[in-house]
């Protein structure tokens, strides 16, 4: 059994006792004065740039231990430093959405008896990936390594990376084709993996025998376990120099002050009030080959937001009216819900002073049972979940972006994060061995615009604020293709004042197999997930699938003819049909088919994202520039942005101001001879709800929202005056 | 304690700032006085005098108008009681065709006319356009935020609105 826990109740009581504290006072652990702050606050944030120094050396040291180009190239990691309850203290930059389900995986071993069975102990290795238990999805896998000091249990140290390949139906680490839980891949379902800081050989052999490419996860593994050592041995170090009084002492005042801090940020940078958005996904499986029959093939989800901010700094983020669980891969779990809002905060209010627990504890998250935030079934599958849950913080980033707007502190708005989905693969390497991968130079999608300036360029994604591509030379080790194209999409940022950051797009060429399956299902069918601000338009994410297979490119390349390196900006005809011979595929919704071979040719594109502003303020230098450079097409700034461009003497684009203004104006005009009052519209688009006059999915998707809340119900027919319940779901109980 | 001058703010509001010193600004401690004086550069902004009482977006301000309190378009625009949804009184465009939507995305992927529509939300009066939503066809239009005035200038400003 555990030792000695810091106080004389074992550590179950003492979690239980430390959220009764909070419960009773509303600090955290009951601490209610900083005492150790208000006596020496240099000493305070010293102590706490000291943690927050070793986990950034920790992780630093281990992206060097492991195997895998999403941990090596674009930081797919991070490590945190923890109380013995398994509350925060301090992180590292990475992917930060894990510090606080790393934080509920400790507190499910706690609350589950593991002081008892399998007992914790010095040198003890603790591994996880069953989101339900604590994490977002299957290949994010999670180790945890108490620290003792001299016989009692004053920490733990924790790390996550998210590996490349995870055992499950299709290769890959976010197994697309998953429906529940059992074809996910590989479970560890807080496992003691290791003791006297060694893995145990029988695990590792568990990893050898049942994932497409353990080299990535068994590293990892290494990694991790080396990091948390690490730290352990920091953490240790540094108690023999302050004492152990100190330590249990400062540690929660740590906590308690990020809480503070965060309150005091809200009230700092916002405006209290409700607030609200709402954005949507599409999903389009109808005759792919894989699905199961279990959930209905094509659907569509709605994902309402409101935000409310109390005057006492707290916010609240509620998801009721939003769709049920299916049976697809994008389900998320309250952990997973949980890290969306902490790595969120860390990017908009928690950037500064002591980053750790204390801000989730100054907000609450209301997740309805039975809907894909909080499944009421244990059994569903979450490999994908940051399809919906990207697109659903980038809500929350747009609601709080308001309040900064109406603060004042319009630097801080930001249209928000988008979906960045991943290509994932498997078959034979070009080295003729089995693999599996996914690539994840998806980690650098267009940002949402922000209030005053463009969004950033393939440089940002929601999960990770270290956003990074990685180099091409690296990832080509690794499949069995060879880029020949990766380059901006043009328009692919949302329009407006300022647009959204652009994304890119790759082509590759198949390149020494036989056999390589390729699968993505991230993207949005049939509806974007994002959205603009204050007049910004969103951008187009619902982005086709373009493939050719049997082409003629090597015939090409020995004539020395033209290729095709992107689709190009006909959305008719694309570059590969107009340059090059073969089949050619195009793919709505998730791409799942028949494997590849060498000669084929495959693209994917990332996404953009929405823009800020009214389009007819852009400037039109600016614009010019995005011309020449492969941001904006000429149609796209003469169409959409009203700006008229000339070509210099140098056939470079140039504004013509004089003509701009003018057809701006015209243009102005134009908006207003279209538009009809909304009152107008309403009392016309009525008929058309009273019919439920939409397609089948539409129907669908009000039908399950209305059956799983009263709320949406209320709203939705005291908006248009109508029966909700009579019109959707007619004959179903009240 | 940070503070930057009205000019320094009104040139970042206008996104007119140098990206260096813009960037500085975002680093930095934020300046507590930063509200009345972007109410203050929105004031020099607008052609109308009811003083300004909160932005509620790029071009949309809650003001008091006599005993009432509402929210105005830059342009002087009145969408009524700020309490309402100002959209239910602008005017609308709604893209919810191929035809429509190619509009606005000349070289990309569409969405489906039958699963999203996209709804423009304009000043009446001058033509602003002040909001787009992406929404399926038949969701309900969105309030998109409903201040607690009373309290933010009572509670965290201190100095509480005349009733």
């Amino acid at each position: 059994m555990l030792d000695k826990p810091a106080s004389a109740m074992r550590l179950r009581e003492r979690l239980l006792d430390s959220e009764r504290l909070m419960d009773e006072t509303g600090c955290y652990d009951g601490i209610t004065e900083l005492s150790l702050r208000n006596q020496d606050p240099l000493k305070f944030e010293t102590l706490h740039t000291k943690l927050r120094a070793y986990c950034v050396s920790a992780r630093e040291m281990a992206r060097r231990i492991s195997a895998s180009p999403g941990v090596r190239e674009v930081g797919e990691m991070v490590v945190a430093i923890y109380t013995p309850e398994g509350d925060a203290i301090a992180l590292s930059n990475g992917i930060m959405v894990h510090v606080h389900t790393m934080s509920r995986f400790i507190k499910w071993m706690i609350k589950n008896g593991y002081e008892d069975n399998p007992r914790i102990r010095e040198g003890d290795i603790f591994a996880n990936n069953d989101a339900f238990i604590g994490t977002v999805q299957v290949p994010d896998v999670m180790d945890v390594v108490p620290i003792f000091y001299e016989g009692t249990l004053v920490g733990w140290a924790g790390a996550v990376c998210h590996e490349l390949e995870a055992g499950g139906i299709t290769p890959g680490g976010d197994v697309c084709l998953a429906q529940e839980r059992f074809t996910e891949g590989l479970f560890v379902c807080a496992e003691k993996i290791g003791e006297n800081d060694e893995i145990r050989r029988d695990y590792v052999i568990r990893c050898e025998r049942n994932l497409r490419m353990p080299i990535y996860w068994v590293l990892d593994e290494k990694a991790k376990v080396a990091s948390c050592i690490d730290m352990r041995e920091s953490v240790k170090q540094l108690i023999s120099e302050i004492g152990l009084d100190c330590w249990m002492q400062v540690s929660k005042e740590f906590i308690e002050e990020g809480r503070r801090a965060q309150l005091a940020r809200t009230r700092q940078l916002t405006v209290p009030g409700i607030y609200r958005g709402h954005t949507f996904y599409g999903h389009v499986t109808a005759g792919k080959p894989g699905f199961q029959p279990l959930g209905d093939p094509d659907w569509l989800y709605n994902i309402p937001i409101e935000m409310e901010i109390g005057t006492d700094g707290k916010i609240t983020m509620d998801f009721e009216g939003t769709q049920p669980w299916g049976y697809h891969s994008m389900n998320c779990t309250p952990a997973g819900m949980d890290g969306g809002m902490f790595v969120t905060l860390t990017q908009h209010m928690n950037f500064e002073g002591l980053v750790n627990d204390g801000a989730w504890m100054a907000t609450e998250l209301k997740l309805p049972h039975g809907t894909w935030t909080n499944p009421d079934n244990e059994m569903v599958a979450t490999a994908t979940s940051w399809a919906l849950l990207l697109p659903a913080y980038g809500v929350f980033q747009r609601l709080l972006s308001r309040s900064f707007v109406a603060r004042g502190y319009v630097e801080e708005a930001f249209v928000g994060q988008v979906n960045s989905p991943m290509i994932e693969m498997g078959g034979e390497s070009q080295y003729g061995t089995p693999f599996g991968m996914a690539h994840f130079e998806c980690a650098a999608a267009g940002s949402g615009a922000l209030a005053i300036k463009d969004g950033l360029d393939t440089a940002y994604v929601g999960w990770n604020p270290e956003s990074d591509m990685g180099n091409i030379e690296v990832w080509e080790q690794s499949m069995p293709m060879v880029y020949i194209g990766r380059s901006i999409v043009p328009n692919s940022g949302g329009a407006g004042k300022y647009r959204g950051g652009c994304s890119f797009v790759s082509t590759w060429l198949i390149n020494k197999t036989s056999h390589l399956r390729l699968h993505t299902s991230e993207h949005s069918s049939r509806v974007f997930d994002n959205g603009g601000m204050c007049g910004g338009y969103p951008a187009p994410t619902c982005q086709k699938h373009r493939a050719v297979r049997n082409s003629n490119i090597h015939e090409l390349a020995a004539k020395g003819e033209p290729l095709a390196h992107a689709p190009g900006t006909d959305p008719h005809v694309s570059d590969y049909e107009r340059n090059i011979a073969g089949d050619h595929v195009v793919v709505e919704g998730p791409y799942i088919t028949a494997p590849h071979k060498e000669g084929d040719i495959f693209s994917h594109s990332y996404n953009g994202g929405g823009g800020y502003g009214d389009v007819l303020e852009r400037d039109p230098v600016k614009t010019a520039w995005d011309v020449e450079n492969g941001f904006l097409t000429r149609e796209a700034a003469d169409q959409v942005f009203g700006i008229v461009l000339k070509d210099d003497a140098e056939g470079y684009p140039l504004a013509d101001i004089d003509a701009t203004v003018k057809r701006r104006a015209a243009m102005r005009k134009e908006r207003l001879a279209k538009a009809i009052p909304v009152a107008d519209w309403i009392a016309a688009e009525r008929g058309r709800i009273e019919k439920a006059d939409f397609a089948p999915e539409v129907r669908k998707m009000y039908a399950s929202a209305i059956k799983l809340s009263s709320r949406f119900t209320r709203d939705f027919s005291d908006f248009w005056n109508v029966d909700a319940r009579s019109i959707f779901t007619p004959g179903a109980k009240p | 304690m940070t503070s930057y001058s009205k000019e320094i703010i009104r040139d970042l509001a206008s996104g007119q700032l140098p990206w260096p010193q813009t960037r500085r600004i975002m680093s930095a401690y934020k300046d507590d006085d930063r509200f009345f004086k972007m109410v203050a550069v929105y004031q020099d902004r607008v052609a109308w005098n009811d003083p300004i009482l909160l932005p509620v977006s790029d071009h949309l301000f809650i003001c008091q108008s006599g005993d009432e309190r509402i929210t105005r378009c830059e342009c002087g625009h009145s969408f009524g009681d700020y309490r309402k949804n100002w959209k239910l009184k602008a005017a609308i465009h709604v893209r919810n065709t191929e035809e429509t939507l190619r509009e606005i995305y000349p070289n990309s992927d569409l969405p489906d006319p039958e699963w999203m529509e996209i709804r423009e939300f304009i000043c009446p009066q001058c033509g602003t356009l002040h909001e787009v939503e992406a929404a399926a066809p038949g969701y309900p239009i969105v309030h998109d935020f409903e201040p607690d005035l009373e309290g933010f200038y009572r509670d965290w400003l201190g100095k509480p609105l005349q009733p």
